[in-house]
């Protein structure tokens, strides 16, 4: 810094004496701010606090399944003493009875050029 | 720096470093806020708040004393935006309900010097507090008002400039 610099920061300087006189301690200001600090995060837990809570209510009203929506009904289930397979359904009901209807299958005795017809 | 006396969420920062230089950020608070002494002290528990939460996080890589006073600068003009906009929210609506009230403790209008800096545009008011009293250089200075350091010197020269044309006229008038 140059003489000149030096001598109006001196000037300068002159002009701030006195303002700092009424300044408050550090032990304050800081007791002061940690207090602040403290009630802040006080604060942020009772707000997370509250949050967790509605979130797990929500959670709880909606993450039911609705009544009467389920495919198989264990009750039913239980109570009942005949089942079929699912696949049952698909099969023709009487029109074609495999065990039943047997196809006639053409027989001969007699042959024709050493082979049976 | 101690250990024991360390933030838990700003690990570079110790208590006894801010105890340190307590004095002269609180006199950068006092003047971002018309030397009004309450709103100083409002401001500095302020900030120190923003260091202990880790809010402000210091990382070394300025000085720590740069950082607290941008850190004093930053959340003052955020108050004062906020000021402002209230402010204007009144004046819109309750134009005579505004009464100054606010006693400040600044400087005594008839002191030549003082009168001279408060004449000077805000940019190189601060630039000439940061480096006449609060000791800084330009870089820091201009780290702290958030300016290049090109930009920083550029005001400081004039804000020179104009303090010694305008202490000389008063001379000459006196």
């Amino acid at each position: 810094m140059q003489d000149s610099d030096k001598a109006l920061r001196d000037q300068v300087r002159q002009g701030w004496i006195g303002i700092g006189d009424a300044e408050p301690s550090f032990e304050t200001t800081w007791q002061a701010a940690q207090q602040r600090h403290a009630a802040g995060r006080r604060r942020y837990r009772r707000f997370a606090g509250a949050a967790a809570v509605v979130a797990a209510v929500v959670i709880a009203v909606y993450a039911q399944p609705p009544a009467g929506e389920s495919y198989i009904e264990v009750a039913d289930l239980l109570e009942s003493t005949y089942w079929t397979a699912p696949s049952d359904a698909l099969l023709p009901n009487r029109q074609f009875d495999i065990y039943q209807d047997m196809p006639v299958i053409f027989e001969s005795t007699e042959s024709a050029g050493g082979a049976l017809l | 720096m101690r250990d024991s006396d360390a933030l838990d969420n700003n690990p570079h920062i110790s208590r006894s470093a801010l105890e340190a230089i307590h004095s002269q950020v609180y006199g950068w608070a006092l003047s971002r806020c018309d030397f009004d002494h309450a709103t100083a002290e409002d401001l500095m528990q302020q900030a120190y708040v923003e260091l202990l939460s880790g809010n402000a996080r210091f990382d070394n890589k300025s000085t720590l004393r740069t950082f607290v006073f941008s850190v004093v600068q930053n959340l003052a003009r955020s108050r004062f935006r906020r000021v402002s906009s209230r402010l204007r929210l009144v004046k819109k609506y309750h134009r005579e309900a505004i009464v100054q009230s606010v006693e400040t403790t600044e400087p005594p209008a008839d002191d030549g010097v003082w009168r001279a800096v408060r004449a000077l545009p805000a940019r190189q008011r601060d630039i000439i507090e940061l480096v006449f009293c609060r000791e800084l250089t330009i870089e820091q200075a201009s780290a702290v008002m958030g300016v290049t350091t090109g930009t920083g010197r550029v005001h400081y020269d004039r804000a020179k400039k104009a303090l010694r044309k305008r202490l000389q006229d008063w001379a000459e008038e006196e």
